[in-house]
């Protein structure tokens, strides 16, 4: 083919600038109305906060009581951020001047946030600060401040198995409640057997809603394992602990399966240990959070000789702190502990919301709860949730908003 | 109360750049960002045992022993360091056959194509290249990029009016690409159909189709890739992004995350101050701002502060679409699964304006495949692999989905898209994920808090194209102390064209507080 590219005229050059002028004078002079719907639709799905109130309490047990929260629409909350089942909500609450976050797993259905209404079933931590300040403070119609629903522990048909054991812990149930629920109402397309370790029979948590849903949908199997009964073990249940053999029983032959696992710390130790009998690869096991860590002196790569109070120089934006606390504290919670707000959302090192500089100093981070992005470790950046103080510090925190 | 000399809103590449060079000059420099890690899209996130990289592709501006390349030098001037991984190959280009091609044929995996077109870097041996896989290309391709060559001697003349001499008018071959389209252009050189379907494969890094574009830009960013070759830093884009945040820090400037600005302070006529998370007021001399014009002119001021022909730009532009990616853990090696390439375009049609119509749906059969293990082997835990997925797609196609039906959409859309490289390679993927993350574009709304979740700003089109931009640059901008940087301005998106804003918004600013504004 002949080259004929000097024969193109450059001359348009000239009038590209006077035209562009002129399209922009011939338009209209007014706030723009395209339809955003990829904004709107992210709005919906991630409220910067969500404003809630407590239109019901339900005594589960002797220490477990579910809240079913509603929008508070005088504050500005029209609608619940819908959800996948497996999120949690990250609530707010300052306990006597003292900022506190807490996540917890919702125990309703994806369905019922459209509905709108969530259910966070909370169980009384001994010691626990949050737990006790809700189970002494929240009644129907106090206001609640929560995130948007978030996590990461939900089953994803492109990389879970179609089938999936689920194991679950005392309070460690929420998570698979709402899951159960899901699949019956048809948002969720996975089959569930659930094995549920629970003292005693008249201990179980949500024993009638399980049933329930169990009875009604077919994909859903529910089976308490019980470690303390002393009676008769009934029908369906199963007596001591989620040990290999166990989950053996109830898995699939000859097909693949995810294990999902939610429940205390201790059950984790446990039930991990007892996984790796089965040999499972690792894609096919999923935890769900590890919840806020504390005695870092248990771990066995925890360094001697570390001071019991450390000072921490605190700079959020244009203000600095210094405040003093303990060594086996997280730098969050010493930052918390000292009246200061920083933004929290998992407290499990999980999420990253916390990001922080760490000007000079040193932190212990457990090995299991390392998900800092590599380039953190480059250049000194922590996350204050899982970070517990060595020396003393200097640290830049972003503020809570 | 403390009047910063400059507030930088945004510290996305552009911003970030813009801030480092203003502490740089002895400035007082906050920048203020509403997420809680700098970058925008220049970022990275974790899941399982993969931290993956959630939009860079490659780097046309990372040099090798001979010479330093444009984006090395952005850091080198700042002094911050990154480790760099370079890449010497272009891209891949496959084209399935449909039913009924002639010119189909069966490529070395065993897939019948129409077209597969690896493509080496060097202007001579892309050229060849091109040659062989369509004869009779060779002489348009080679005279396209030496084009490009004398082009690109004279663009360094742009940034700097003194060095034109007299005006544009005496490049005239330069006044010609500005004039033309791609097709138009390479019409008039002579290049056979189906190489300019190769030749085209970047557009959409532009996120415009080619038929919008002129001539010169394009040719501007093949020629920059082609020429030597490739990179990206070793630990992911959150690398570079740190670097720099590091380097503000150590020149004195303050950085506030989780720190969003809400409303912009006007006296006399022009920005004062800015409202930070709906409660504090910070002032400043100078403003840089790198979130988009449609969140300044429609959020941040008051309709009364707003210059009229501000919203009239609003209204005469499109904004660009926007992205689909797929990120996948592999509990697979690349060897395993068969990977070869790092960036392979699989395309339906090979003419990239139907690639471009395609984009309006979800389901087009356009997929990139990158694989980084290509380029930083040990990137993830032995054993495994990470590939990202990517298409373009429109913010708007978005309109009907409802919440509830957003997972199952995006699982679906995921699905799609594997299939499509499945298919296309000839490799199998979804029994080896690990970890997965769809990201559309609600998903980039929510973390680039862009008009329809865009990475790639205003879409550039004939009339508005890189060169009247860049000229208009300063005439275009609302006050004479407020300055956009990013993609929303003249260079459109694209890692090296947010920092080269940045940098020239930082150079105007501290010019100006020179002559005591």
């Amino acid at each position: 083919m002949a080259d004929n590219f000097k024969k193109l005229k450059g001359s348009k050059f000239i009038k590209m600038l006077p035209d562009r002028q002129a399209r922009f004078n011939a338009a209209k002079a007014e706030i723009p109305e395209i339809p955003d719907n990829a904004t709107a639709l992210a709005k919906a799905l991630h409220p910067k906060k969500q404003y809630l109130k407590v239109a019901d309490i339900k005594i589960m047990s002797e220490d477990t009581r579910s809240f079913t929260l509603v929008a508070d629409e005088e504050k500005g909350t029209k609608a619940l951020a819908y959800f996948g089942a497996g999120k949690y909500l990250t609530i707010f609450e300052t306990i006597e001047g003292m900022p506190v976050t807490r996540a917890y797993s919702i125990s309703s259905s994806p369905k019922h946030s459209l509905e709108g209404k969530y259910v966070l079933t909370i169980k009384l931590v001994e010691g626990g600060l949050m737990s006790r300040y809700i189970f002494d403070n929240w009644e129907v119609g106090t206001c609640v401040e929560a995130s948007a629903p978030a996590g990461n522990f939900e089953h994803q048909p492109l990389r879970d198995a179609k089938k999936v054991i689920c194991l679950a812990g005392g309070s460690g149930i929420t998570p698979f409640v709402s899951m159960a629920n899901a699949i019956a109402d048809g948002d969720e397309d996975f089959e569930m057997t659930l094995l549920y370790g629970s003292r005693n029979y008249d201990n179980i948590l949500f024993r009638e809603e399980l049933n329930e849903v169990a009875a009604k949908c077919s994909k859903i199997k529910v089976v308490h394992v019980l470690s303390d009964e002393n009676a008769e073990i009934p029908d369906g249940c199963e007596k001591g602990f989620i040990t290999a053999e166990l989950i053996k029983k109830y898995a699939p032959e000859n097909e693949e399966y995810s294990v999902f696992i939610c429940g205390p710390q201790q059950m984790y130790a446990f039930v991990d240990k007892e996984l790796t009998k089965l040999n499972l690869e690792k894609k096919y096991i999923r935890h769900e959070m590890f919840g806020e860590f504390h005695n870092p002196q248990s771990q066995d790569d925890y360094p001697a000789g570390i001071p019991e109070t450390v000072r921490i120089t605190v700079t959020i934006q244009d203000n600095t702190y210094i405040i003093k606390g303990k060594s086996s504290d997280s730098v969050m919670q010493i930052i918390e502990q000292n009246g200061l707000a920083v933004p929290a959302r998992c407290r499990s090192g999980e999420c990253g919301f916390c990001h922080s500089h760490l000007i000079s100093g040193k932190v212990y981070v457990p090995k299991h709860l390392e998900y800092r992005r590599l380039a953190d470790y480059k250049f000194g950046c922590i996350h204050p949730c899982c970070s517990f103080p060595l020396t003393d510090l200097e640290i830049n925190v972003p503020p809570a908003k | 109360m403390k009047t910063y000399d400059v507030i930088v809103i945004g510290a996305g590449n552009g911003g970030l750049a813009a801030a480092a060079n203003c502490a740089k000059a002895g400035l007082s420099t906050l920048l203020l960002e509403r997420h809680n890690i700098p970058g925008g899209s220049a970022s990275s996130f974790v899941r399982g045992r993969f931290e993956f990289e959630p939009s860079l592709h490659e780097l046309a501006g990372i040099g090798d022993e001979k010479e330093v390349g444009t984006i090395e030098e952005v850091f080198n001037r700042i002094d911050a360091k990154v480790d760099w991984c370079r890449h010497d190959s272009t891209f891949r280009l496959v084209v399935p056959a449909k039913e009924g091609d002639k010119d189909a044929f069966v490529n070395d995996d065993g897939v019948l194509v129409t077209v597969d077109a690896r493509m080496p870097v060097g202007f001579e041996a892309f050229s060849k290249k091109l040659d062989e896989l369509v004869p009779g290309s060779y002489e348009s391709c080679r005279k396209a990029f030496d084009l490009s060559i004398s082009m690109f001697k004279a663009f360094e003349c742009l940034d700097d009016p003194k060095k034109i001499p007299g005006s544009l008018k005496d490049v005239p071959d330069i006044m010609r690409m500005v004039s033309h389209t791609m097709k138009e252009a390479l019409d008039a050189l002579g290049m056979p159909k189906k190489a300019q379907d190769i030749f085209n494969t970047y557009w959409c890094y532009m996120g415009s189709p080619a038929s919008q574009f002129d001539f010169l830009y394009y040719l501007c960013v093949l020629h920059s890739y082609v020429r030597s070759g490739t990179g990206i830093p070793r630990l992911r884009s959150h690398e570079m992004s740190l670097a720099i945040d590091q380097k503000i820090r150590d020149f004195g400037g303050e950085i506030w995350y989780n720190s969003e600005v809400t409303k912009i302070i006007m006296k006399n006529g022009k920005p004062a101050g800015v409202v930070v998370n709906g409660e504090k007021e910070v002032y400043g001399k100078q403003f840089i701002c790198n979130s988009y014009p449609h969140k300044v002119f429609t959020e941040l001021l008051d309709r009364k502060d707003v210059p009229d022909i501000q919203l009239k730009m609003l209204n005469s532009r499109k904004v660009a679409c926007a992205l689909t990616t797929v990120y996948l853990g592999m509990n697979k090696t690349k060897e395993e699964l068969g990977i070869t390439d790092y960036s392979v375009f699989i395309a339906p049609d090979s003419d990239s304006d139907k690639q471009y119509e395609a984009a309006q749906n979800y389901f087009s059969g356009y997929c990139i495949i990158n694989c980084l293990n290509e380029i930083i082997p040990d990137c993830t835990p032995e054993g495994t692999s990470q590939l990202f997925l990517t298409t373009m797609t429109f913010g708007d196609v978005m309109k009907d989905i409802r919440p509830q039906d957003y997972k199952k959409f995006k699982t679906k859309v995921a699905e799609n898209m594997i299939e499509t490289c499945e298919k296309a390679l000839n490799i199998s993927i979804k029994p080896y994920i690990e970890e997965i993350e769809i990201a559309l574009p609600p998903t980039f709304a929510r973390y680039l808090n862009t008009p329809q979740g865009t990475p790639y700003g205003y879409m550039l089109q004939k009339w508005d194209s890189m060169l009247p931009r860049t000229i208009q640059y300063i005439k275009d901008q609302p006050f004479d102390n407020f300055r956009f940087c990013g993609a929303s301005q003249e260079r459109g998106d694209g890692y090296g064209c947010a920092y080269y804003t940045g940098e020239k918004a930082a150079g105007l600013v501290i010019k100006a507080l020179k002559e005591g504004k």
